[in-house]
């Protein structure tokens, strides 16, 4: 290549020359404004344009594939873990919440304990018999005191009783079974009666000393008669009263006060009270 | 030289020259527009330095420089024929330097590089100058930091691209 410098050292010169005066011309033609010089700048911007343009273009296409894919490829895995927070996050809100829920339930238990109806302890209800007798089961036995016939109640208002009892579990017989009975009074004016299970939501009043002042919204407390639940204990409200007779008194539908479809945590009364027999729930707990 | 080889060289010196073509308008057009930090970046400089030194060809550099040059005038907005008389020279030094110096050491070329970018800053300041200030958008405070600037962001990429082509050469052959 050194050769042909050597050889071709004077055409450099004069090519040299014609580049430096053509450019010195421009410069010239510009400061004293002789020529418009503006047409050569349009005519290489024409034809730069166009190639301008598609890099323009493949600079932009590349950074629409780039920020729509290469970028993306880290957020699925994110994506997914942030799925996996969120869903650990909801089920540990539902927990805390169920948690709440029976801290309020366990509260309100306590209260129970303390306002004077015996001896309690907590149970857990861990199964229900899907069959025709309306039974549940709950983890509490004669291992922590539960005897047949430990009454069964809740914050509400009665549940049931054991009918069956193992070291660590029991099985309780709810008040709307039709197989039972709770010896009761009216709230307003203290007669004494008996409500029987149908087997059914409702329950039915079975007998009761004077029926004439029955009227719906009454309210049924335990009578304590039946040895079974202490006395003044919530357990029902009287949601229909017909003047059609069954036997000799009227037809009387009763609702539990306990809602016998969500029981989960329920107080049994393994030891009857001493002193007081009488429990009113109005009253509030014994020892606040 | 076979009439073979003159093809060869031929092609050679287009494909050369139209990829510098291509660097000018990526320079100006996009990434200058797009990125402020390519405004410290003059592709054509490096490109018309690079092959004045290894084209071994005077007046293809000379050609090269100037229609470069004058290309980036016009899109550049400067005032039309400062680049290409700055760049003009440049292709004709870098050829004659490279027939005369050992342009493929690192030293020659961070001095060559340095020198002709600052050389071209103040070239094209002071041409835009004598046309005037509206035309050239050249002021006197911050032209000789630009230039300076320029002539080390320049002298930084071109030996990153200098090595680079040369491990490309080295490679294909």
């Amino acid at each position: 290549m050194s050769r042909i410098v050597v050889e071709s050292k004077k055409p450099v010169w004069i090519v040299l020359t014609i580049a430096l005066v053509i450019h010195t011309g421009l410069i010239s033609l510009q400061g004293r404004r002789r020529l418009d010089t503006s047409f050569i700048r349009m005519w290489i911007l024409d034809t730069l344009g166009p190639m301008e343009k598609l890099v323009d273009r493949s600079s932009f296409s590349v950074r629409y594939v780039w920020d729509r894919y290469f970028a993306l490829i880290g957020l699925h895995d994110e994506n997914q873990r942030l799925k996996h927070e969120v869903d650990e996050l909801r089920m540990q809100m539902a927990n805390d919440r169920e948690m709440v829920l029976e801290a309020q339930r366990i509260r309100a238990l306590a209260g129970l304990q303390d306002s004077g109806i015996g001896k309690t302890i907590v149970a857990r209800v861990i199964g229900r018999d899907a069959g025709r007798n309306q039974t549940v089961t709950i983890d509490k036995g004669r291992a922590h005191g539960v005897r047949k016939d430990s009454a069964i109640i809740t914050a509400d208002g009665v549940v049931g009783r054991v009918i069956l009892s193992s070291n660590f579990f029991s099985i309780v017989q709810l008040i709307d079974d039709s197989q039972s009975a709770v010896g009761v009074m009216l709230e307003s004016n203290r007669r004494l009666g008996i409500v029987k299970g149908t087997g059914s939501r409702d329950l039915d009043l079975d007998y009761i000393d004077d029926d004439n002042d029955i009227k719906q919204g009454d309210r049924f407390l335990t009578s304590g008669q039946d040895r079974v639940y202490p006395k003044g204990i919530p357990v029902g409200v009287i949601t229909s009263v017909s003047d059609v007779r069954r036997g000799y008194i009227k037809t009387v539908e009763v609702r539990p006060s306990a809602d016998l479809g969500r029981l989960e945590e329920v107080l049994c009364i393994i030891e009857g009270p001493q002193t007081a027999d009488v429990f009113d729930p109005t009253q509030g707990p014994a020892n606040p | 030289m076979s009439a073979y080889s003159n093809r060869i060289s031929g092609f050679a010196i287009t494909g050369k020259f139209a990829i510098s073509l291509i660097a000018v308008v990526v320079t100006q057009g996009i990434l200058a527009f797009k990125f402020k930090f390519f405004g410290y970046i003059d592709l054509p400089l490096i490109c018309s330095v690079y092959y004045g030194f290894t084209i071994g060809n005077p007046i293809a550099s000379i050609l090269m420089g100037s229609t470069l040059g004058l290309m980036q005038d016009s899109l550049s907005g400067a005032v039309l024929g400062a680049n290409g008389l700055s760049k003009t020279l440049i292709g004709f030094f870098a050829a004659s330097a490279g027939s005369k110096f050992a342009v493929d050491q690192p030293i020659t070329r961070i001095f060559a590089l340095f020198l002709f970018s600052l050389g071209d800053g103040i070239l094209v300041t002071i041409l835009g100058l004598m046309v005037g200030p509206a035309a050239s958008g050249a002021t006197y405070s911050g032209a000789v930091t630009r230039s300076l600037l320029t002539a080390t962001f320049n002298t930084l990429l071109g030996l990153v691209l200098f090595g680079y082509r040369d491990r490309l050469s080295h490679a294909t052959t």
